[in-house]
């Protein structure tokens, strides 16, 4: 290559930067239309289905870009091709995405390989955000990412469950979550409900499709053993699975042909389920005064339940921070967050926003979802990131529930067997096992 | 333009051959490839770990147990109901409009209306609560009923796939000449004896036809057992769909597309051969 070329090459970058410097600096050039137009590429994991991104691109972005004056191209894609786009453009130095959007676990690799800029020095104003949230996101003292939009796993109560309490439990207990409402009580409660009604009450999503796996990995094996896979095959979870098999007695049986519990529920097959709060929205929002979301409950080693984070992170190098940076600003006021809440039930990560929620179904939902979080036995869970292999391990906690709870096998056995190929995932992955 | 008419068969077939090359001959040999090589190598470990898992015997089992079961009950449903509307009565287009509307209905939607038909709280239980025939429902759903859930699959099916071997059977039997019965009816054939000697062997290649696409179609059958027995009850199709969409297994589930391929093109064969339909105009 000439010299002429490269000296053209570098007239035109310096020529571009001053453009774009100016159009960043510039505080009195409010209009968009007289500087240049910045067009930022946001890459999500988040929002991908068709309605959902539709409702970015059409309500979200419109918006922002009338407020700001700022394009953004949303790029929905999956975690793999995130990481391999991310590895590659972070390696050759050639930076094409401003903006990030996924989850707790994989913006945390992404931070361990140096690929995200460290946002600790940057302020929002007028919002604070939950503090667990806050907590997560500050890695090795650096913050690597924005909390954007969290999501759950509750328990849903048909009110007319409560009349069928057992002894020494309260309602007020398992609204609170309080010391009282513990996993005994459940099976207690759920034996009272089957001899009461003459059937089984109890629903958990166990279908092919259904997040049973998460239930087991993320709220029972930590409340029983105090880890979500350390313990896999330990004498602790030996006893958790006794235990459940006790409860499937109580537990409507077509729990293994189904996916999601809001249909089950509005139906009347069951009077308390768990599942992901996105699931059981429906339910909620068809009958807001039959239901109430109530924290789960705990065991042994406290209250075990994972929480679900989606952060906005920039990379490193990013062609336009600033732009990104008033985008992240955008996404976590608290309007737009309860915007969220109502399009695609995911929760906001700012205490104003859920102070800002109107009454009504979603006020149960962000209720039930707060006494969880404030509860102080908690024990957060957060979803391993496996990648590609996420799969397997999803898959190792069901074969155990199939084989133990629904086939009868010896618990012993069947942790012995597959607890090692659990914690493998780990070490494959390079990870500390959770 | 002329072309020579020898080659004319083969010039009017190659539009059907490209599109087959393309739509399932590329697919097929991408999954051949994925199912038989390892770091580009060919292997059979792929194979061997399938046949290690006993899912994939499950699933080989019920598959084949469910056409076994609903196949022939569906082709002998068809028969009857077309035989029984081949003929003038008051109400004749109604009915055949009645008895065809299932086959609008997708196999996903078919399997919630039966699901919810069939739950405890459903539709069957109550009515058999109510007439006092039971006093606990009858649980159809759930690991546990297996054998109820078999029974439910059987039952969507029926209800949602006789229709279409009706509308063959019914079309074959319509075009059956009404010469030959009634030419039998003169030499004192009887109703039984004119339905075994020239309608059921006219009706033979409508049969085949239908037998062909059923079991073809049972090979797949995917969607009314994913709703209504889950993984309960394994069976190919949602093998390799799980293999794929949860545990991203593309090896496996290739292979699981080619169990599936294979059977049906075995099973396809099988019938040409054996059922050779008297085409009789035909016949050289």
């Amino acid at each position: 290559m000439n010299r002429k070329v490269r000296l053209a090459g570098v007239l035109v970058l310096v020529l571009l930067g001053a453009i774009v410097s100016g159009c960043i600096g510039g505080e009195e050039t409010t209009s968009p239309t007289t500087t240049e137009q910045v067009t930022i590429s946001w890459l999500s994991t988040q929002l991908n289905p068709p309605e959902e991104r539709a409702f970015v691109q059409e309500q979200l972005l419109k918006e922002f870009k009338d407020q700001y004056g700022i394009d953004v191209n949303f790029v929905p894609i999956s975690y793999a091709d995130l990481a391999t786009r991310l590895e590659a453009e972070e390696k050759t130095g050639k930076v094409t995405i401003d903006l990030i959007a996924d989850l707790h676990g994989g913006l945390d690799f992404f931070a361990s390989k140096g690929w995200l800029e460290d946002l600790s020095g940057k302020t929002l104003e007028g919002r604070t955000f939950i503090s667990t949230f806050e907590k997560y996101a500050t890695i090795d003292g650096k913050k690597i990412y924005i909390p954007w939009m969290s999501a759950t796993y509750v328990m849903v109560v048909n009110k007319k469950a409560f009349d069928y309490l057992p002894a020494g439990l309260t309602q007020e207990d398992v609204m609170k979550g309080t010391e009282k409402w513990t996993y005994d009580a459940l099976l207690e409660w759920a034996k009272n409900l089957k001899e009461a009604t003459g059937q089984p009450q109890l629903g958990f999503p166990a279908g092919p499709k259904g997040l049973l796996h998460r239930f087991l990995h993320g709220y029972i094996y930590p409340s029983f053993t105090g880890y979500q896979a350390k313990n896999f095959d330990s004498p602790e979870a030996v006893e958790m699975w006794k235990y459940l098999r006790e409860l499937w007695q109580y537990v409507n049986p077509a729990s293994t042909t189904w996916d999601a519990m809001g249909e089950p529920l509005l139906r009347g097959e069951v009077m308390i389920a768990w599942d992901h709060t996105a699931r059981i929205k429906n339910a909620i929002e068809t009958n807001p005064d039959q239901f109430v979301v109530v924290p789960v409950p705990r065991g042994p080693k406290g209250r075990g339940f994972i929480l679900v984070v989606a952060g906005l992170a920039i990379p490193k190098n990013a062609p336009h921070p600033e732009e990104a940076w008033k985008l992240i600003d955008y996404l976590t006021k608290p309007e737009t967050q309860v915007k969220i809440l109502e399009k695609v039930g995911f929760f906001p990560t700012v205490q104003e926003a859920t102070g800002a929620i109107p009454s009504g179904p979603l006020k149960i939902l962000a209720e039930g979802v707060a006494a969880q979080s404030a509860t102080p036995d908690a024990v957060v869970a957060m979803i391993p990131n496996l990648g590609e292999k996420g799969g397997q391990f999803t898959d190792a906690y069901r074969t155990a529930f199939q084989r133990i709870v629904l086939k009868g096998e010896d618990p012993e056995t069947v942790v012995k067997e597959l607890g090692p190929q659990v914690k493998q995932l780990f070490q494959e992955m390079g990870q500390e096992i959770p | 333009m002329r072309v020579k008419s020898s080659y004319l068969p083969y010039f009017l077939i190659l539009p059907a051959f490209a599109y087959l090359l393309f739509f399932v001959g590329y697919p097929l040999v991408q999954a051949l490839y994925i199912a038989f090589t390892q770091n580009g190598q060919f292997s059979l470990a792929t194979v061997r770990k399938t046949f290690a898992d006993p899912y994939f015997w499950e699933a080989l089992k019920y598959t084949l147990a469910l056409a076994g079961v609903i196949v022939p009950t569906q082709v002998g449903l068809a028969i009857i109901l077309a035989l029984a509307v081949n003929r003038a009565f008051k109400g004749k287009d109604l009915t055949i409009y009645a008895l065809t509307i299932p086959l609008t209905i997708s196999d996903v939607a078919a399997g919630l209306i039966w699901y919810s038909m069939l739950s405890p709280s459903g539709f069957l239980n109550k009515l058999l609560l109510n007439i006092g025939l039971i006093h606990q429902p009858i649980y159809f759903f759930g690991y546990q009923y297996r054998h109820m859930e078999f029974l439910a699959i059987v039952l969507a099916e029926l209800w949602r796939a006789t229709s279409i071997v009706f509308v063959i059977i019914l079309a074959g039997l319509q075009m059956i000449s009404n010469e030959y019965l009634e030419a039998a009816e003169v030499f004192g054939a009887d109703y039984w004896t004119r339905l075994r000697k020239i309608v059921i062997p006219l009706l033979k290649p409508s049969i085949q036809s239908a037998l062909i696409i059923r079991t073809l179609f049972a090979m797949q059958i995917f969607g009314i057992v994913w709703i209504l027995a889950g993984r309960d009850i394994p069976i190919l199709a949602g093998e390799g769909f799980y293999r794929l969409t949860e545990l991203k297994e593309y090896d496996v589930a290739s292979i699981y597309a080619l169990v599936i391929a294979g059977l049906s093109i075995l099973l396809g064969a099988l019938y040409i051969k054996f059922m050779k339909a008297e085409y009789l105009e035909v016949r050289r």
